[in-house]
């Protein structure tokens, strides 16, 4: 009987102790995680084999573990430093080395990287890395047009991504108008041409087929216009008054007529222009 | 042939009766139960997460069954001496190691195939939770993944043969099959980081030799990894599965032939 108080004290004694000390060692866990900061991350090639089968739950783990940290940070309203930028792109980049298809770490990555943090060359990585796997998915390329287009003002790289995203995309008419139009203000009104023929080709639909073809015309018209405006420069060694000057000189016979509805003209930075504006 | 076959059944029934395989059965469960809960925790690819988790659980619960399980009912006949009951019947030694072999491969089938279809389940529930527009996923490539583990555990099985007919106690059996299986998973991923060179590492011919040899030695399981394949919907040409499947095969061939010549040289104590 005196065995059994004894125990039973000496139980209840030990749970009691075992909470107080819990909760003593989650504080010092705290103050040793603050100090801690981030982690190194692992080196690919290092994970790709110690993680053996599992790979796909690795690059689960290790993507979830940056959100949360990038989570916590947001919820405390604290500022993310560069350092810890580089760390989460480490880890995306990691991540999808793991598993070069998923799609979370690449989304997430290239969003934060390049709105939050302004890091469009990490976020552009990402994406690069993910239109090479994820080959059918029309979203990425989209995202990686849009970051050329927004970020870095290069309209010609914009056009060449949302033609990707256009050929990706199975249904909708709107990328492709898109790229067509970067890649008119590009000056790259040939690509703008031959990218609407390939999409015209592929579409079915009459309504969208001749939306594309009334833009592909006056595409062609503007590109027969930048050809004679070169001739002439390149015969008289100076800059054309006017589009009626080509016919004059019998550079071209007649000057082609806007499907849209607007005229032609040339603009004060040389490029040709319709008043329609393409609308 | 009957003879192997009766020692199979013999196999595939005590190991089936072990208790461990209930314990195993229900981490198996409660793995699915948290994947339903923690593909909540991503954002558009959560099918994907799924699907790594519940295959993952399937193959990992194949794994600890056949190392618990099926390495200890090779070793229970030589420990408990029941084995001089079957070399004095009229069966050959051969006869009893493959019986056994097939017995490992019955239960791995068992467990593949009642962990493979409720494995379905949290793929269907996350499915059904949310679908972006631009995951892909196709129940064919998922259940040729499952059948994929079903290949590589019958694989394993061959291993645990062979070492089971070459070593005396079980417990070194389970050890040195647990290191092949670990070799065997990263072969492929050591050769092509040797072959990469992107990590500017001087590797000395020696050490590429021996990789090549252990790439021979042991069997290449990621061959048989189709995870990532099924989580992305990704298709698999038909040369592949031939040429795995007779990969398969061979390999197993090989190893449990090794085994029997060991096992009919071999003396009890």
């Amino acid at each position: 009987m005196r065995s059994l108080v004894i125990s039973i004290l000496l139980i209840s004694f030990a749970v009691i102790g075992n909470v107080f000390a819990l909760n003593a060692v989650s504080l010092e866990r705290e103050k040793l995680r603050k100090e801690e900061g981030i982690s190194l991350v692992m080196p690919s090639a290092v994970a790709r084999i110690a993680a053996l089968e599992f790979k796909g739950i690795f690059a689960d783990i290790i993507f979830s573990r940056a959100m949360t940290y990038y989570g916590g940070k947001l919820i405390r309203k604290e500022e993310m430093t560069g350092e810890e930028w580089d760390w989460i792109y480490k880890n995306m980049a990691l991540a999808t080395d793991l598993d070069n298809y998923f799609l979370d770490p690449y989304y997430f990555g290239a969003m934060n990287l390049s709105w939050g943090a302004n890091k469009v060359k990490e976020a552009n990585a990402l994406l690069e890395k993910a239109v090479k796997y994820r080959d059918w998915d029309w979203t990425i390329p989209f995202y990686l047009g849009f970051n050329h287009f927004y970020f870095l003002q290069d309209n010609e790289k914009a056009s060449f991504y949302l033609m990707e995203s256009a050929k990706r995309e199975i249904s909708g008419s709107l990328i492709a108008t898109l790229a067509a139009r970067l890649a008119y203000q590009g000056r790259r009104t040939e690509n703008a041409v031959i990218f609407l023929e390939e999409i015209l080709k592929k579409t079915d639909d009459n309504t969208i087929r001749n939306s594309y073809e009334m833009r592909l015309n006056t595409l062609k018209g503007i590109f027969f216009l930048e050809k004679a405006v070169a001739v002439y420069q390149d015969r008289f060694k100076k800059q054309t008054e006017g589009l009626d000057e080509l016919v004059a000189k019998g550079i071209i016979t007649a000057i082609p007529k806007d499907p849209y509805g607007g005229k032609f003209y040339i603009d004060k930075d040389g490029s040709i222009k319709t008043t329609s504006e393409m609308r | 042939m009957i003879a192997i076959w009766s020692v199979a059944s013999i196999t595939f029934k005590e190991g089936i009766k072990n208790r461990v395989i209930f314990g195993i059965f229900i981490i198996a469960l409660l793995l699915f139960a948290a994947t339903t809960v923690v593909t909540t925790l991503f954002m558009r690819d959560i099918v994907k997460v799924a699907v790594d988790l519940s295959l993952s659980t399937v193959s990992f619960s194949g794994l600890l069954t056949l190392l618990f399980v099926g390495v200890n009912l090779f070793g229970k006949d030589l420990d408990k001496r029941t084995i001089y009951m079957v070399i004095s019947r009229p069966i050959s030694r051969s006869e009893y190691l493959i019986g056994k072999f097939f017995g490992l491969v019955m239960l791995s089938l068992t467990v593949v195939v009642f962990l493979g279809i409720l494995s379905a389940l949290p793929v269907i529930i996350s499915k059904n939770f949310y679908y972006y527009s631009e995951a892909r996923f196709n129940w064919l490539i998922f259940f040729l993944a499952v059948v994929y583990i079903f290949v590589k555990l019958a694989v394993v099985s061959s291993v645990i043969t062979l070492f089971a007919s070459l070593t005396s106690n079980s417990f070194i059996a389970l050890v040195l099959s647990l290191v092949t299986y670990i070799i065997g998973q990263s072969t492929e991923s050591v050769r092509l980081l040797l072959a990469s060179q992107v990590e500017k590492i001087e590797v000395s011919p020696v050490v590429s030799y021996m990789v090549d040899a252990a790439y021979y030695i042991f069997p290449n399981f990621s061959a048989f990894d189709l995870k990532t394949q099924a989580a992305h919907g990704l298709s698999i040409s038909p040369s592949y599965i031939l040429w795995t499947g007779l990969y398969a095969v061979f390999y197993i061939t090989v190893a449990v032939a090794i085994g029997t010549l060991a096992f009919r040289r071999r003396e009890f104590p």
